[in-house]
């Protein structure tokens, strides 16, 4: 019998464990009632009129966010991988920069810009025209869909344009030389290729507002309303009731599955772009006069992601009140002694935040490489089950594995709440389908002949894993790393619920502070958590030797 | 040094490429090609040979240790065999040198000078002596070829095992590896296995051919048995090019198709079967019309099509008073056109009869 074999089984265990574990409860406590089973919590749920409310937001948020996000992410990569759009890199490097900014930081920063009193956009508004009303609120259901959407338009982007660098001009000029004009070749050969991705992307996009909970909580609850992942967060307040917000998160868990697999049928069904012949060369198009009023476009989406909300963080960070100009007078560091020394959570919460991160990384890093190399190799059976399973957290929101989670370790046999263990839980399982996808591609992309060669010489199964596999994986498996830790640094929506007043995260004080009104600590931490971010990025790039959006350099 | 043997090898997965009952002898010290179309089973074949796959029946040999059977799989690194991938499977992070000396690690009681003149020496056979620090993605295709034909022979295997292992080479390069590996075979004087779709390659390299075909081995021989003496229709068309002419038989050396009679060297033909008839192209002889066209298997034809290959032409000829058309290869001189009337000669012993039954 092979040595090896436990290893694998006793991997694929755990990972059973993690994930049946939480939902399982999730699942039961939603239906269990004190004379078995029971149906009365998802009536009292859904014929609560705040609730259907919430649903309907929800609904009307998740939608226009595709919408906004697919009207901005396809045009942007067709234009950064077709044509010759002046700074195509920088636009990239600013998409990939949205990509990673957390959207709960872009949505306070949006309330600095353009919060109906004390906004910046809006004071310059009203010393430029002298008017009294507001220029925008952004407490609005209309400012929540456009920050949530400037934070979410990269998954189009990322779909679109890895679609769009696959499909060979070759087919295009096949169809031009048969007689298609310009427009006519776009309509009936290139976007109906790139359908199947923009359609996915636009699921992406609203699965991503569907689970968001910091946009929401940040801009809907000033404004008067709620959305389901707020909602649930809410019957969590005292006094809690679980059963309900069981009850509740059952049918986000449903709608996200049944969206993804329609998702995923879109990709699969015709998965033309895999069909990509023999050096199939792209050709660039010239935009002509178009190319520097395409810039500005480019540059007006960027700004209201990246330039002016990073700019104002920044600039809270180091004023004394952020919504006058930052002059001399106005300048302090005091916000940093402030964050770091005066405030009681805050380098707890940065070094419970750092320590969870880094743990999760390690733990997640080698728990999703044992995995896909079991997936990959066919080492047990049930394989797909596996693989099944470590993708399955992906159809579950933050905040829904949060409520499963806290259901599932506030009892025997595992009581966890109240430690950092039921948080590191949460993580590992959040991000284990990022951390999968990236190692599973690694080792798809190490022949089996490799390890096969070593083999007939005479080396065993695990000595081949150490001398020849581990080597070749060691910078996608670091990439695996980096993707989990940043993810875990970011974390909000599972943390909010699971988080004890000993056990807070950077993510859970910045949303403390801001009930406080505490914008310049916000900024402080903000501006940490946007550089432990870019830092861990530029070591991904430099482990994988492309930028992390997915294309070759 | 042993042989090996294949005892009623089964193995099925999907349905490609499955194995179904297979048996073969490999003499101690041949080279025997496993030839046969994709999908035929010489891949999984050469997979249960080498311990990557378990056999759901039937046992694997080697002189007289039993490696496989469906109870229990000697695993490949204990097999004493060394194997040459089709995609080379050279590790990408070790020198020419570090992957050469791999194998050499598992031999005991060698010291690290002696490896590294073994290294050494078998870089040198491959002519890649200098080579030694250089990485497997700075080479040239052929070079990297010749890396893993080192890796596998330095280890002295018992068994050497090749898996179309010239598959991705260009046609210049693929030619004259063809020739080193018989040279190196020569030399070395491994029993070997190897795999290929490449009957042109299967000739030059091996001292006998087995022919697969879903699964099962259809005969085994040396390259002249197998082009010469084919016993089935697939492996007169599979090795090399081919006439096959579908008939019955009349007498014990004569096959009637339609009202041609053709006559073969005596057989064990059975009067009133079916049977069909191999003749090869280039035994097909043509002359002007005007010859007399009496004897044995002469017949009037006329020219359909021509195509000038250099040292031959190739024709396409039908047969007078027939729906036969042949193909022919004859000298570039006399040069018959397109429409021209020319006479066919068929030497009997040229007209091989193919088993009925497949």
């Amino acid at each position: 019998m092979d040595r090896s074999i436990a290893v694998w089984v006793s991997a694929a265990l755990a990972l059973v464990v993690l994930i049946a574990l939480p939902l399982g409860w999730l699942g039961w406590l939603s239906v269990s009632g004190e004379h078995g089973v029971t149906l009365a919590h998802y009536r009292d749920a859904f014929a609560d009129p705040a609730l259907q409310k919430a649903l309907w937001n929800t609904v009307v948020l998740a939608f226009w966010v595709g919408l906004v996000s697919v009207a901005i992410g396809a045009p942007l990569a067709w234009l950064t991988a077709r044509t010759d759009v002046p700074a195509r890199g920088l636009i990239r490097g600013l998409v990939l920069a949205s990509f990673v900014t957390p959207p709960f930081l872009g949505a306070f920063a949006w309330v600095m810009l353009a919060g109906p009193n004390a906004g910046m956009l809006n004071t310059l508004w009203r010393s430029l025209t002298g008017a009294d009303a507001p220029l925008l609120n952004i407490f609005t259901m209309p400012g929540l869909i456009f920050v949530v959407a400037i934070y979410t338009f990269p998954y189009v982007y990322i779909m679109v344009s890895n679609t769009l660098a696959l499909i060979a001009s070759d087919l295009e000029e096949a169809a031009a030389i048969l007689g298609a004009g310009r427009l006519t070749v776009a309509r009936t050969v290139t976007l109906p290729m790139v359908l199947p991705a923009l359609a996915s992307g636009f699921i992406l996009a609203v699965l991503q507002a569907l689970a968001l909970f910091g946009s929401p909580a940040i801009l809907a609850l000033p404004a008067g309303f709620h959305t389901v992942t707020t909602q649930i967060w809410s019957l969590f307040q005292f006094p809690p009731k679980v059963e309900q917000a069981a009850a509740f998160s059952v049918p986000l868990l449903l709608a996200t599955a049944l969206l993804l697999d329609v998702q995923k049928r879109l990709l699969g069904r015709r998965g033309y772009a895999a069909v990509g012949g023999k050096g199939g060369q792209r050709r660039t198009i010239a935009l002509g006069r178009w190319r520097w009023p395409a810039l500005a476009a480019c540059l007006v989406v960027m700004s209201s992601a990246i330039f002016l909300p990073y700019a104002v963080l920044a600039k809270g960070a180091f004023a004394r009140a952020w919504a006058q100009p930052l002059g001399r007078d106005n300048f302090t560091l005091g916000n940093f002694t402030f964050t770091f020394f005066e405030y009681g959570s805050t380098r707890a919460a940065i070094v419970n935040t750092l320590e969870l991160a880094v743990l999760t990384a390690c733990i997640g890093a080698a728990m999703v490489a044992l995995l896909s190399y079991i997936t990959n190799r066919r080492l047990v059976v049930g394989h797909q089950l596996v693989a099944f399973l470590v993708l399955a957290p992906v159809v579950v929101p933050g905040v829904v594995l949060a409520v499963g989670l806290f259901i599932a370790y506030t009892r025997p046999p595992f009581v966890l709440y109240g430690t950092l263990w039921i948080l590191f839980l949460a993580y590992l399982t959040k991000e284990m389908p990022v951390g999968y996808a990236q190692a599973d591609a690694t080792f798809r992309a190490i022949p089996a002949d490799l390890e096969d060669a070593g083999r007939v010489l005479g080396a065993g199964r695990l000595r081949i894993l150490k001398e020849v596999t581990a080597p070749l994986a060691k910078s996608g498996i670091i990439a695996a790393w980096c993707f989990i830790f940043i993810g875990v640094i970011r974390e909000l929506s599972a943390s909010i619920l699971l988080f004890t007043p000993s056990t807070k995260v950077m993510s859970v004080v910045i949303f403390d502070l801001k009930e406080e009104g505490q914008f310049g600590a916000i900024s402080v931490l903000g501006l940490v958590m946007l550089a432990l971010t870019f830092a861990t990025v530029a070591l991904v790039q430099a482990a994988l030797g492309r930028d992390v959006l997915g294309a070759r350099r | 040094m042993p042989g090996v043997s294949l005892k009623a090898l089964s193995k099925r997965y999907g349905d490609v490429g499955a194995v179904d009952g297979l048996s073969l002898d490999v003499k101690p010290g041949e080279l025997l090609a496993l030839l046969g179309p994709s999908g035929c089973g010489k891949t999984t074949t050469l997979r249960l040979v080498a311990g990557f796959l378990a056999p759901e029946a039937g046992e694997i040999w080697v002189g007289d240790r039993r490696l496989s059977s469906p109870a229990s799989v000697v695993p490949p690194e204990r097999r004493r065999m060394a194997m040459i991938f089709q995609s080379y499977a050279l590790w990408p992070h070790m020198t020419v040198a570090q992957n050469v000396a791999y194998g050499l690690r598992f031999k005991p009681g060698l010291s690290r000078g002696d490896r590294d003149a073994r290294v050494r020496e078998m870089l040198r056979v491959v002519q890649l002596g200098g080579y030694e620090a250089r990485y497997p993605g700075e080479l040239s295709g052929g070079q990297q070829q010749r890396v893993a034909v080192a890796r596998a022979l330095v280890v002295e295997p018992e068994i050497l095992l090749l898996d179309e292992p010239l598959s991705n080479l260009d046609a210049n390069l693929r030619e004259e590896m063809r020739f080193e590996i018989r040279r190196l075979h020569e030399t070395f004087g491994i029993t070997t296995l190897y795999v290929t779709h490449d009957q042109g390659e299967a000739m030059v390299i091996s001292d006998r051919i087995a022919v697969l075909r879903a699964g099962k081995v259809t005969q085994v021989g040396t390259a002249d048995d197998l082009y010469h003496r084919p016993r089935t229709r697939f492996v007169a068309e599979f090795i090399g090019r081919t006439n096959v002419i579908d008939g019955l038989a009349t007498s014990l050396d004569t096959v009637a198709h339609g009202a041609l009679r053709l006559h073969i060297a005596p057989g064990p033909l059975q009067p009133g079967t079916h049977v069909a008839l191999s003749i090869r192209p280039h035994q097909v002889q043509l002359a002007a019309p005007l010859e007399s066209a009496d004897g044995a298997n002469t017949f009037r034809g006329t020219v359909r099509r021509a195509a000038f290959l250099g040292d031959t032409i190739d024709y396409e000829v039908a047969i007078a008073g027939s729906d036969l058309v042949v193909r022919a290869a004859a000298a570039p001189t006399p040069r018959f056109d397109v429409g021209a009337g020319v006479t066919l000669r068929i030497a009997p012993g040229a007209c091989v009869p193919l088993a009925e039954s497949e």
